[in-house]
């Protein structure tokens, strides 16, 4: 082997610029031209260049974060149920939008590549004896063009053959030049809501949303024209998606929608102040979280998480005890202002809802269900009437089954934001650290997370990365290193485009990024030529997306005591709590 | 399959082949068959069986069952070889010294298996009885900072109080509970006598004390219950960890003895 260079260039952002970042398709550069080209598009032209900072002009933003895609008449843009890191201008031609679900094989939806079963034995003598070897002076075709098995998987665009046919039956939308689509899950780090075809041979500026993300912060239009975008295209959607408004036509769901309002409580940047909150008192915190709706309350409507998380409460002795959490989908009021209209009774609010760090939600007013959703409802919908007010028992489902306790844990860190949330049972666990070997194993030989953490009855939350709804690590990393991949939506680092400014790992709310010396074969640590600091990568658990086993710690412990727990299934962790 | 049907269902799987073992021996007994060729050859497969359970350890990039499945099977058909053995040896004592060193080493393995379980089972309970639950590797160098403080600590008090007072103390009584790695056995088995000791002698000292240097003593307090906690998790912890450096070296030389004792068998026979 080489001597590898131990001095490199620090990686910066927009080395890799977006059109060179797949291996799996051909895209042209992005040119100066091409650039003026796009500055000419409405969208663009009515910002201000000004407003943006130097170093991240509007130019520079489409020159590196943009690339330009050509599709034939059929092929897929993008997919329902893909995490979308990227959002499309139509240039020209047309994306139509199948609004209905098609099926997984029509649409080619793949799984991430994974080893093969003789590369995951090769791991045995392959891995390296010493922690963080990387190959970063070594040139090779694939390094150039950012290909590595952790890298994101961009699907080449998939051919819908006889679109027509296949989409007979579908709603479609046709979206013409210079609209915008995909936005929402990009920005919102969350899953593509419908699949989006090429109407016709179309030409797509795709922008990665850290792009995006600060257009949107200097273009204030922009915004608005994202939020108008989302009432227009998506609020109807979710609606239908929400079974309380399942039964409703077309043109009711549209009343609803035009008076449904957008509301958002807590701070986008909520991890920020997080750790100081968590050093205060357990009321304190509580009454620092904004109330979206309030116990005893005239129930004026009703509440639809659209992102981020809220905690449920009941007023208990002089405190307010944790009921439950709500996530994106689910609701709150409805039963109140149901039993009210049903029993022409003024029951109030039985609990409280407030926002975990931050919360979206979309409000539909008390007058417009009682008009438009509850008198069509079928009566199995309809909750059962209740003699004097919502029986307190079925609030106390969850905590039959969660301990208060472990209910206010999981909450007040916000451990439910985690979908692969590492959860060890201490009773059972013997401290053998098979887990941590196994992952070291899987690793390069390099373990992933710690078996440390936060503990509550016999019940560790691990240093783990949780692989979370909401991953606000992904916010500020200016390269699009860290990112979903896109079939399963787990939070991965790619190696070679983390240029080690730490902006995930700080960001990170539960500490569970660690930022590591990168080192050639021989141990020695790669420097930056021009500072000559040591090169860093962040790293953390990628839930052994390339490995043929799954996670290989919740495989690896003889004892039970490990598990992967989606926080979004309270009845699974309830039941395994239960278990224990 | 929660864990209670779980441990149902391998119990029954247990029983089943224990009583099929059970039988066959007895069959092949009555019609004056070699049994023990059979009964032998079967443990020595299910012995080393029992082994690759370690192996499959070593290789968790392969999809070989969870190895929390591995446990089970291991505790089960563990005990399945201990009525195989029993079947093998006509339920008696060997005679014969490699056949009783044989039996011995059976015996051993067997044993430090059904102790091990018992640990693995009783003790990470009562691990989070005390102290926070540190990693084992990093106890000595949290144990070295501790020991640091203190130390910055009675140097402090000689120079604030102008008096050697604590640093005696220290000398005398706790420079080797800080250094040492005494009372491991009794922290295993939960006996506090010997922090209660020290604890009283602490306070013994205290009312000689002026009021800088109480508040230096009720610091190093609280570093003689970190360290207590510390020594509380290393002996705990090493000893759901070093059981298995018996366990498994045993087992691996039973394994050659067994071997020696086949081809013996065999060319003797
Ligand atoms: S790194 Fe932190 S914030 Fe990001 S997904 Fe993992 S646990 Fe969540
Ligand atoms: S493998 Fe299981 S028992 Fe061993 S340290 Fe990990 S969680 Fe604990």
């Amino acid at each position: 082997m080489p001597e590898e260079a131990q001095s490199i260039k620090r990686p910066q952002r927009w080395d890799v610029p977006f059109w060179n970042e797949s291996a799996e398709f051909e895209i042209a550069p992005m040119t100066e031209e091409e650039v003026d080209r796009l500055l000419q598009i409405p969208l663009f032209r009515q910002m201000d260049p000004t407003r943006f900072p130097k170093n991240t002009s509007l130019r520079d933003i489409l020159l590196n974060d943009g690339r330009v895609r050509k599709f034939r008449k059929g092929d897929i843009i993008v997919r329902q149920g893909d995490y979308g890191n990227s959002a499309f201008i139509v240039l020209s031609g047309t994306a139509r939008v199948v609004l209905d679900k098609l099926s997984d094989r029509v649409t080619g939806r793949q799984e991430p590549v994974r080893k093969s079963a003789f590369s995951a034995f090769a791991q045995w003598w392959q891995n390296p004896k010493l922690p963080e070897v990387r190959h970063l002076g070594v040139k090779s075709p694939e390094r150039e063009a950012g290909h590595t098995d952790i890298i994101a998987r961009t699907d080449p665009a998939v051919f819908v053959q006889d679109m027509n046919v296949i989409i007979k039956d579908k709603r479609t939308v046709d979206l013409p030049a210079g609209e915008l689509f995909g936005e929402i899950a990009a920005l919102s780090r969350t899953a593509r809501t419908t699949t989006v075809i090429a109407g016709a041979e179309s030409e797509m500026l795709e922008i990665r949303w850290q792009g995006l993300r600060e257009i949107r912060l200097h273009a204030p239009e922009f915004k608005d024209y994202v939020d108008r975008l989302y009432r227009d295209h998506s609020l109807k959607n979710h609606l239908r998606e929400t079974p309380m408004f399942s039964h409703l036509n077309d043109e009711t769901l549209a009343r609803v929608a035009a008076v449904t309002e957008f509301l958002t409580f807590g701070k986008f940047e909520w991890y920020a102040t997080f750790t100081k909150i968590r050093e205060t008192t357990a009321p304190d915190r509580i009454q620092k979280e904004p109330v979206v709706a309030q116990e005893g309350h005239y129930p004026n409507g009703v509440y639809l998480i659209r992102s981020g998380f809220a905690r449920l409460s009941e007023t208990f002795n002089n405190g307010e005890r944790t009921v439950s959490y709500l996530g994106r989908g689910q609701i709150f009021g409805f039963e109140e202002v149901a039993l009210n209209w049903m029993k022409k009774s003024d029951l109030p609010f039985q609990r409280t809802l407030r926002a975990v760090g931050y919360v979206d939600v979309l409000f539909v007013p008390t007058p417009v269900i009682e008009q438009h959703v509850l008198p069509g409802m079928p009566e199995s919908e309809l909750p059962k009437p209740q003699p004097v007010s919502i029986d307190k028992r079925s609030q106390r489902r969850s905590h039959d089954k969660i301990p208060p306790e472990m209910m206010e844990f999981i909450v007040e860190r916000r451990f439910i934001n985690g979908t692969a949330t590492m959860i060890i049972d201490m009773d059972r666990c013997t401290r053998c650290d098979d887990c941590v070997r196994a992952c070291a194993a899987t690793h390069n030989n390099n373990p992933r997370f710690l078996r440390h953490g936060p503990i509550e009855d016999h019940f560790m939350i691990a240093n783990a990365c949780m692989h979370c709804q909401d991953p606000v690590c992904m916010i500020g990393c200016p390269t699009g290193a860290i990112h979903r991949d896109s079939t399963h939506g787990r939070v991965v680092i790619n190696d070679l485009t983390c240029i080690g400014c730490a902006t995930c790992a700080n960001s990170c709310p539960y500490d569970n990024i660690q930022m590591v010396t990168a080192r050639s074969t021989d141990g020695r640590p790669y420097y930056d030529q021009a500072t000559n600091q040591p090169i860093q990568k962040a790293a953390k658990c990628d839930l052994c997306s390339t490995q043929i086993t799954g996670p290989a710690c919740a495989n690896a412990c003889p004892h039970d005591a490990l598990v992967r727990m989606d926080m979004r299934n309270v009845d699974k962790l309830a039941d395994w709590l239960k278990q224990r | 399959m929660t864990l209670t049907s779980r441990r149902h269902f391998a119990w029954v799987l247990f029983a089943i082949a224990a009583i099929v073992a059970w039988v066959v021996d007895y069959a092949l007994r009555i019609e004056l068959r070699r049994a023990e060729i059979v009964t032998g050859l079967t443990l020595f497969i299910v012995v080393v069986f029992l082994t690759l359970f370690n192996a499959r350890k070593k290789l968790p990039f392969l999809p070989l069952l969870r190895a929390s499945t591995w446990m089970q099977i291991h505790i089960y058909v563990g005990l399945l070889s201990c009525v195989l053995f029993g079947l093998h040896t006509g339920w008696r004592v060997p005679t014969g010294t490699f056949e009783t060193t044989l039996a011995i080493l059976f015996y051993l393995v067997a044993i430090s298996g059904i102790v091990g379980l018992g640990i693995s089972r009783w003790l990470p309970a009562r691990l989070t009885v005390y102290g926070e639950n540190v990693i084992f590797e990093r106890i000595p160098a949290l144990r070295a900072t501790l020991r640091r403080e203190v130390e910055e600590m009675v140097l402090e008090s000689v120079g604030k109080a102008q008096s050697s007072a604590i640093a005696d103390f220290y000398d005398l009584r706790l420079r080797n509970f800080f250094q040492g790695t005494r009372y491991m056995w009794y922290h295993v088995i939960g006996y506090r006598q010997p922090l209660l000791d020290l604890l009283s002698e602490v306070r013994g000292l205290e009312r000689y004390l002026n009021a800088e240097e109480q508040a230096i003593l009720a610091q190093i307090v609280e570093r003689i219950h970190a360290r207590d906690d510390l020594d509380f998790q290393k002996a705990r912890q090493g000893v759901l960890k070093g059981w298995l450096f018996i366990h498994i070296p045993l087992t691996y030389s039973m394994l050659i003895a067994a071997m020696v004792h086949g081809v013996l068998a065999w060319r003797l026979s």
